[in-house]
């Protein structure tokens, strides 16, 4: 593509090359498309920021944007992770504040495409693209968190299809969500990890029941959510039967791994627009965050590049959640030495924000696998200590 | 397919066999190391192998003039020297200003004297008077003592700011590198303490209390690993205050790495019969050139915070994922 001239239109098949996708894209950010200015405001609530951000991906659907680095047989255009890369990298340089449930793209849409249900996905995934039907992940319950293999919610083949039943915990933007996977039970408790399978779950189905959880920063993405003799078809597998452990593998590679991509393209614009309140005595701090931003940039540039090969992280995601985590912690640890007002008087909404995002990262070494349990498994599967 | 863990690359592990059989300048010689400096902006593999010498050099605390040769490079050919020339190593003392490092054995070579704010002097070592300072890591360093005020100027101020920065970036890039060794090799000492060391009718290593431990300070490694390699890919275009904030991170993360296996191996991990001081203070002592941690990290914060709601590129962003 030539430099000169005005940008290719999104579709052009010469933004299979990242360099040519990133600068016809930045030209388009430029340009203040209307969705992308709406998702530069800080929202009231989590519906508004919910449908802000449901018109935001409408957008980037319609110009196409959004639909580089998926495969055209699941309403993409083709490219690599490197393109979602760069494409929220961008959004989030000129002002989107989140990914809200599409946060799910990055995590879950991997796994969907790779081992889910080839003819339902081509049906289902463009809606996740364009924003019109979003998904949900069920993993934990009230008594299987860190110990994610007692998972008790079962599903029973009954004719040709399955009927599930249990209740699931701390499901993010299920409320929001047309879709879930469900973790399950299809063979004894005393399997554990052996005997479980993730399904695809419509969440309008009749004995579904959502219930949102107020969350102490005053947002309520969170939910939870019980099945009463949910019937799933008999196809709606992710994975083969019992073989819904390496589905969950797969996706907290995405989880742990490659989202601290995307994350910290958000923590960095927090630390500019924070940057003018800093205060020389905070500077200890502010030194330690950017020392542990950079870490998470470059591991998760490694994880990237992992996963546009085909391959997944394993365990080593478990470094680059971890030093998301730290970087997250530190960078907010830092706002709060600076100015207090972060958590006694906002003043504004853009100050309400802050505050927010201050107390989800004190929770941050609790999603996704907590702390500890990502310490033990660099102990175990790294390290080889024994057992 | 499942990455577990980055085998170390072809060179490391041969860097490594020659300085467990000759000293780091033989090893040098053997591994063509002055060649591949040669090619070191062209050609990124050359790149990575100038740098994996010095985290063999850190895993297997060898000493060599490397440092001062790769922080030379920058000013090949300037003087139509025909000798081999080393750099000093700058660091700044609280008490007495700006020090001048000599690092590895001393020689009759020429040797660059960087004064910032003058520009650079090229001057044979042996008319400097030399001081042996340093530590118990094995590494030859010597502090020049001669006053360096009326130096003559081998190439000006206005020259030397542009191939000060490479040369410093080189410095640091190549420091990181050493520092990531040498806390490895601290690491696989309390690892292995941590399997062998039986307390309470167990091996010590099977207490979560222990394994955190050693877990937080492998993830602090991988921190060091995955930035230092990302910035070897992207050198000579590194986006502003990179060599800073990876010196930073290799010095603080360095530090906690042989702090936490230190508390893994107890007592025994502070005799001076134990291995462990000597990696340990491989990290201090490297911690302490081209900018402490702290000052690094310090000097981060403030020019980010006077860059007045500006972020500089961090460089977490789309160039990076180009490169390579």
């Amino acid at each position: 593509m030539s430099s000169l001239g005005p940008p290719a239109p999104a579709e052009d098949a010469a933004h299979a090359d990242i360099t040519s996708f990133a600068a016809a894209f930045e030209a388009w950010l430029l340009s203040r498309p209307a969705g992308v200015v709406g998702a530069s405001f800080p929202q009231p609530t989590t519906g508004a920021r919910m449908e802000t951000m449901r018109r935001l991906m409408s957008d980037l659907f319609a110009e196409g944007w959004g639909r580089w680095g998926w495969p055209e047989a699941f309403g993409g255009l083709g490219g690599t992770i490197l393109h979602r890369a760069v494409m929220w990298e961008g959004l989030a340089r000129h002002g989107v504040g989140g990914m809200a449930a599409f946060e799910h793209l990055e995590v879950l849409g991997p796994t969907l495409l790779a081992m889910g249900p080839p003819e339902f996905c081509a049906q289902a995934f463009p809606g996740f693209l364009d924003g019109t039907e979003t998904w949900a992940q069920g993993f934990s319950e009230p008594d299987a968190g860190s110990d994610l293999a007692a998972l008790r919610t079962r599903a029973t083949l009954d004719g040709d299809v399955y009927r599930i039943s249990g209740r699931k915990i701390w499901t993010s933007w299920a409320r929001f969500a047309r879709w879930s996977l469900v973790l399950a039970r299809t063979d004894t408790v005393e399997s554990r990890h052996r005997g479980v399978t993730a399904f695809i779950v419509d969440l309008r189905s009749p004995g579904v029941e959502i219930r949102s959880i107020a969350q102490a920063n005053g947002h309520d993405e969170l939910a939870e959510v019980t099945f009463d003799d949910v019937v799933v078809p008999g196809d709606r597998l992710i994975g083969s039967l019992n073989g819904g452990w390496a589905v969950a593998m797969h996706i907290l590679s995405s989880e742990r791994g490659t989202f601290a991509w995307f994350r910290q393209c958000f923590l960095l614009q927090h630390l500019q627009r924070m940057l003018q309140w800093g205060t020389p005595e905070a500077d200890g701090l502010l030194g330690d965050a950017v020392l542990d931003l950079a870490s998470v940039g470059a591991l998760s540039i490694d994880a990237l590049r992992v996963h546009e090969h085909g391959a997944t992280l394993g365990p080593r995601a478990a470094f680059t959640k971890l030093v998301l985590c730290a970087a997250e912690q530190g960078l907010f640890n830092w706002a709060l030495a600076s100015d207090a007002d972060v958590i006694i008087d906002p003043v504004d909404e853009r100050g309400l924000d802050l505050r927010a995002a201050y107390l989800f990262s004190r929770i941050v070494t609790v999603y996704g696998g907590s702390q500890q349990m990502q310490l033990d498994t660099v102990a175990k599967q790294i390290l080889q200590l024994p057992a | 397919m499942t990455l577990v863990e980055d085998p170390d690359s072809l060179f490391l592990r041969s860097a490594q066999n020659a300085l467990r059989s000759t000293d780091g300048d033989e090893a040098l010689r053997a591994l063509g190391w002055r060649d591949l400096l040669g090619s070191l902006e062209e050609d990124p593999d050359a790149r990575l192998g100038v740098l994996a010498y010095f985290q063999a050099q850190g895993r297997e605390l060898g000493s060599s003039g490397a440092l001062g040769e790769l922080m030379a490079h920058p000013y090949a050919g300037l003087f139509g020297e025909d000798r081999a020339v080393t750099a000093t190593v700058g660091r700044r003392s609280a008490r007495r200003g700006n020090r001048a490092i000599v690092v590895g054995t001393p020689g009759s070579n020429g040797i660059l004297i960087d004064r910032p704010g003058h520009g650079i002097s090229l001057v044979s070592l042996d008319t400097l008077e030399l001081r042996p300072i340093g530590f118990s890591d094995g590494l030859a360093l010597h502090e020049i003592e001669s006053d360096l005020t009326d130096l003559p100027i081998s190439l000006g101020e206005a020259q030397a700011v542009a191939l000060r920065e490479r040369s410093v970036q080189l410095g640091r890039l190549a420091i990181a590198y050493e520092i990531l060794g040498a806390a490895e090799t601290a690491l696989a000492g309390a690892v292995q303490h941590a399997r062998d060391r039986t307390q309470f009718g167990q091996p010590i290593g099977h207490f979560q209390a222990v394994r955190h431990l050693l877990a937080s300070a492998r993830v602090d490694a991988a921190a060091i690993e995955a930035l230092a390699h990302l910035s070897a890919g992207q050198y000579p275009a590194l986006p502003p205050m990179r060599d800073a904030i990876l010196k930073a991170l290799a010095g603080r993360n360095g530090r906690r790495i042989c702090e936490r296996s230190l508390q893994v191996l107890g007592a025994m991990g502070f005799t001076a019969e134990h291995e462990h001081h000597r990696s340990h203070s491989r990290v201090l002592v490297l911690d302490a050139l081209l900018g402490t941690s702290s000052s690094l990290a310090h000097h981060i914060a403030v020019t980010l915070r006077e860059s007045a709601g500006v972020v500089p590129d961090l460089n977490l962003s789309v160039a990076a994922l180009r490169a390579n």
